[in-house]
């Protein structure tokens, strides 16, 4: 067992975590951050398409962990940026690139709400026994606003899917186990990033002539948050290595679990101050609020993963 | 990146199994494991069972070939203790020597010392206990108040007299050898001195206290006029603390908790479906949730192994991996109390109540479940102290 990234994975995270570092924050408006519930990664973007960064999980010698480091480094920022679909989901579940930006959704979810939607160019479908790839180009998609800091839209009618381009049976557990991963792999991000600036804030700030963050009942819940974003984390790269399907689910149930209170303690660490738009706090929040409905939320993870680890068992 | 045990790993765990199939009784899980790791009926068994381990050179393989182990890597000490930990710890307290007081010896033991005790350690010679805690001071070990007072006996030699008393101390009643902490000098954590003593000292009381959890896990020991000597002393005068600041990343996360709560929850869903129980959505979906937290609790323990294989200092990461430990060692207890709650009475199985009393220990033993918080706080997210 060696839990290092090799040689070559540790310079990709490095070289990724560079550009989300130069290209990733908040571009400042008259030096406050713009009063928005979400923001396009657009410089972040370009830099990963001129690097070719999108297709990191095809090239030669490299696979899901890989594509696993551009999901979880790039969703640290905290602008969106549509990676999972494109870099994870699309490649190893097709073999192949899609057009991007790439929207996943379950068929009930077409005419709710679907990440990236209302800017994808391929929508990928989970139907019961199949999985459809089609293009969004024809389709009415209509754009949806909320408190969730990604780019939302939804279809005016579910299309007719027997145009589409179907992958077979086979393709519908791996569509789950890669969304489950890219799942667990975004919240994990997301987690951690509000953490971190939960952290810097509640050292800076004072109350009752002291930091916020000096006091244990603050220290106590951000450490559990700490210890439940480390783990959601590792479950997630042990994850993306094995390749096992149960694995993924116990990541995306670990995390999906586990977000509502990085989020309750995130808001209420910041207080009123988190409470505003022009506070970068929500753009990692409502993102999570987000993923921990995704793909039925946490008891449709805990139902798969619990007839995986029981098999016998199962009802 | 690679998760995989790699063969020599496999091959230890296959050879611990080979002794649990032959030598561990049949009836452990109904008569021995329910009473604990300290009970009496443990740790008489453990002295055969010990034995076979060693004969088998299967005690330390991770230890230095000059001190009786094998050079191996550190994952071999995670390897044994998933496999006995899991079982209720048939070892019983050998593997407190083997965790931690063996590698505290290493690093700042005498030659003699090592001596004396690293080969017996490997040999499973001795069970041991640790003299922590004491009525007034538990969590806050630096207020420790039993001394160890310098004194030239004109028959023993030069040496320590030790007056105080110690509390809450598991396995001292059959223990051989404690690992205790005194106060040479003065007040606070400077003061504090570790000592190796021999349980059968002269002026050493030991009392045993019933816990909730097991029997006679814990005991009262007295210390009066007890003469130890000079070489009994670890390290240096008032070094006490340091040693305990090393010993700790190895003692917080020695026993794998995480892998009993797994075969545990194993055992619980079997049990669950013997009932019917496990047609029940929300039953399902909480084991899941525990095989969840439990699997999360062994990644975050794994990456301070792998640390510690590499030679780096653990940082926080040991107490984030207790921490983990302890919820996932409730969220399996948890589970049993709610859903089979009549397994737990006394006689009807085992194994769940094994996994339920080791569970109310988790938040407790090894440093409180918010000491562990307290030092994430401080070391991870680098909060500033409170007033």
């Amino acid at each position: 067992m060696d839990l290092d990234l090799s040689p070559e994975q540790a310079a990709l995270r490095d070289a990724i975590a560079r550009i989300v570092a130069d290209t990733g924050d908040i571009p400042r408006e008259g030096g406050v951050v713009p009063a928005r519930t979400w923001i396009a990664a657009e410089a972040m973007e370009r830099a990963f398409e001129a690097g070719g960064f999108f297709g990191i999980a095809l090239e030669p010698g490299c696979g899901a962990v890989e594509a696993a480091l551009l999901v979880e480094e790039a969703g640290r920022s905290p602008l969106a940026l549509e990676c999972a679909g494109s870099a994870l989901i699309g490649p190893l579940l097709t073999g192949a690139l899609l057009p991007r930006p790439v929207a996943v959704a379950r068929l009930t979810d077409l005419t709710r709400g679907v990440r990236f939607l209302d800017q994808a160019r391929t929508l990928v479908v989970l139907l019961d026994d199949d999985v459809a790839v089609l293009p969004v180009e024809g389709l009415e998609v209509i754009a949806l606003t909320g408190p969730h800091a990604y780019p939302l839209g939804k279809l005016a009618a579910v299309p007719d899917l027997a145009v589409a381009r179907r992958l077979g049976h086979g393709a519908v557990p791996e569509l789950q186990r890669l969304w489950r991963l890219a799942l667990a792999l975004e919240a994990a991000a997301a987690m951690q990033a509000t953490i971190d600036f939960t952290t810097e804030y509640v050292k800076q700030r004072q109350v009752f002539s002291r930091p916020v963050g000096s006091f244990q009942a603050v220290q106590h819940r951000l450490s559990i948050d700490a210890v439940r974003a480390r783990g959601v984390h590792w479950l997630a790269m042990k994850a993306a290595w094995s390749g096992s399907p149960l694995d993924a689910a116990l990541a995306a149930l670990h995390a999906q679990r586990s977000l509502t209170q990085v989020v309750y303690d995130g808001h209420q660490f910041n207080g009123a101050l988190g409470m505003t738009l022009e506070h970068a706090l929500h753009y990692w929040t409502f993102r999570l609020r987000w993923l921990g409905g995704e793909l039925g939320g946490w008891s449709a993870q805990a139902a798969a993963a619990a007839d995986m680890v029981w098999p016998n068992a199962a009802t | 990146m690679d998760f995989a045990w790699n063969p020599s790993d496999e091959a230890y765990r296959a050879e611990l199994r080979e002794v649990v199939a032959d030598h561990l009784p049949g009836d452990w899980w109904d008569n021995y494991a329910p009473h604990g790791p300290s009970s009496p009926v443990v740790m008489e068994n453990a002295r055969g069972f010990n034995a076979e381990l060693a004969r088998r050179d299967l005690v330390v393989r991770h230890w230095p070939r000059d001190y009786g182990g094998q050079d191996a890597d550190a994952w071999k000490q995670i390897v044994i203790s998933e496999e006995m930990w899991s079982l209720g710890e048939p070892r019983s307290s050998l593997y407190l020597g083997a965790n931690w007081a063996g590698p505290a010896i290493m690093k700042f033991g005498t030659e003699a010392q090592k001596q004396k005790y690293l080969r017996a350690i490997a040999e499973a010679k001795f069970l041991w206990c640790q003299g922590f805690s004491e009525p007034e001071a538990g969590t806050d070990l630096g207020n420790m108040k039993t001394r160890a007072d310098p004194i030239e006996d004109p028959v023993k030699g030069y040496g320590y007299t030790v007056n105080g008393s110690k509390v809450w101390t598991s396995y001292a009643g059959r223990a051989d050898i404690m690992f205790l902490l005194a106060r040479v000098g003065g007040k606070g954590k400077g003061g504090v001195s570790c000592f190796l003593v021999p349980t059968d000292t002269p002026g050493i009381d030991i009392r045993p206290i019933r816990g909730v959890h097991s029997e006679w896990d814990f005991h009262e020991v007295f210390f009066t006029d007890a003469f130890v000597p000079a070489d009994a002393l670890l390290g240096e005068e008032g070094n006490g603390w340091a040693i305990v600041q090393t010993i700790i990343h190895y003692e917080r996360i020695g026993a794998a908790r995480y892998e009993k709560a797994a075969r545990g929850l194993d055992h619980l869903v079997e049990r669950l479906r013997e009932r019917g129980l496990w047609e029940d959505p929300v039953c399902r979906a909480e084991c899941a949730n525990a095989k969840a937290m439990v699997e999360a609790a062994r990644l975050l323990t794994y990456l301070v192994i792998d640390g510690r294989a590499k030679d780096r200092d653990p940082g926080a990461d040991t107490y984030l991996a207790r921490y983990a430990m302890i919820e996932a060692d409730h969220a399996v207890a948890n589970l049993a109390a709610i859903w089979l709650p009549d397994l737990l009475v006394d006689g009807a199985d085992g194994h769940v109540r094994s996994q339920f009393n080791s569970a109310i220990t988790s938040g407790i033993a090894a440093g409180a479940a918010e000491v562990q918080l307290n030092m994430v706080s401080g070391r991870h997210l680098e909060l500033p102290r409170g007033a």
